[in-house]
């Protein structure tokens, strides 16, 4: 019976400790230096509001580095407005940040019905894409993160709509 | 470290990481390679820094004329009206660049857009500097790749020494003087 309930507390103990151990790596990818600064960021839209990415904590969030003078960018985006459409009950959140002027962002953002907010971003925001490996700040540049803030999928240039659907399909 | 498997998509041949990442293991394989393919990013995406896709150099032609050249690599562009340049110190004045016509074509949002590739001269009428005094000439400029990504705009600089009254042009100055290599 002692022995029972020694083993019973050792199995509760280790069960314990891989919770803890669980619960701390789950939370390692918001504690990750870039994700900390990129969810921290605050940024207008293209009304002047200010809008913290951190917001949209808990989702999975696809960020979009962009520009209206950059073909390849615009390009894509239609196939983010169909999966925002699509799968944005289920927790996917688009959210763009673009190196642009506002006026142009407005714009293109009516032009396309765009149904995920576009921040306005200088040059520091595309600079931030740097710690995630576009080392050339080049556009397109997406980034994935899970619903716990871990970087799942970067990638600069634009994104095939087959590659978004299985990435973002797993996360969901 | 925390290391996201990074795709550039760019690269015709999947690179080595890549093809792991569709694996069953895949996310195991990326968190052992993660290192691994942040670096593949650099060399994978064989995509080039702006300052050597496109290429800045510039000449005296004489005290009133500064010559820009751009040397665009292949398979990247340059829009033609993305274009600064700026003469300093102060006291010397660039008037309106002269470009050359571009390559025309009919962007959706922007209309018609004209780009160049290849060898662009660009000629800068220079007022308010002297003879044989040196000036700083700095270029703004914008391109893309046709791998499908675009560049910020980029900030290139030089000095040219002015030529002597009667000299002829003076030589061409690179902004990024080629990197040597051991492999060429």
């Amino acid at each position: 019976m002692t022995r029972g309930l020694v083993r019973g507390a050792i199995v509760a103990g280790v069960a314990l400790a891989a919770l803890a151990a669980g619960v701390y790596f789950s939370q390692m990818g918001s504690r990750d230096p870039p994700v900390a600064a990129l969810l921290g960021l605050s940024l207008p839209d293209v009304d002047g509001r200010e809008q913290r990415l951190d917001q949209w904590k808990g989702k999975v969030l696809v960020v979009n580095f962009w520009a209206t003078w950059c073909e390849p960018c615009r390009k894509e985006m239609p196939d983010f407005v169909r999966a925002q459409a699509d799968s944005g009950g289920k927790g996917l959140q688009f959210v763009g940040i673009a190196i642009d002027q506002p006026d142009k962002i407005r714009q293109f953002s009516n032009d396309l019905k765009l149904n995920y907010p576009s921040l306005v971003g200088g040059y520091g925001a595309l600079e931030l894409s740097k710690t995630f490996g576009n080392e050339l700040m080049a556009l397109p540049f997406t980034l994935i993160l899970d619903r716990n803030g871990k970087v799942a999928y970067a990638q600069m240039g634009p994104l095939k709509p087959g590659n978004l659907d299985a990435i973002v399909g797993k996360l969901l | 470290m925390d290391c996201a498997p990074i795709s550039t998509g760019l690269s015709p041949k999947p690179l080595r990481t890549e093809r792991s990442l569709r694996s069953r293991y895949g996310a195991l394989v990326a968190a052992l390679l993660g290192t691994m393919a942040m670096a593949a990013t650099a060399a994978g995406a064989e995509l080039l820094p702006a300052e050597q896709a496109f290429r800045f150099s510039a000449r005296a032609l004489d005290d009133r004329t500064l010559e820009a050249r751009f040397s665009i690599a292949d398979g990247y562009y340059l829009y033609r009206d993305k274009f600064t340049f700026v003469v300093a110190p102060g006291g010397a004045v660039l008037g309106a660049p002269e470009l050359p016509p571009g390559k025309i074509k009919t962007d959706e949002f922007f209309g018609k857009v004209e780009t160049y590739r290849g060898t662009v001269v660009v000629k800068l009428p220079l007022s308010g500097a002297a003879a044989g005094q040196t000036v700083v000439l700095t270029a703004d400029s914008q391109g893309c790749a046709d791998v499908g990504v675009c560049y910020p705009p980029t900030r290139q600089k030089l000095s040219l020494a002015l030529p002597a009254q009667g000299a002829g042009p003076g030589a061409l100055v690179d902004a990024t003087p080629p990197k040597k290599s051991w492999f060429k």
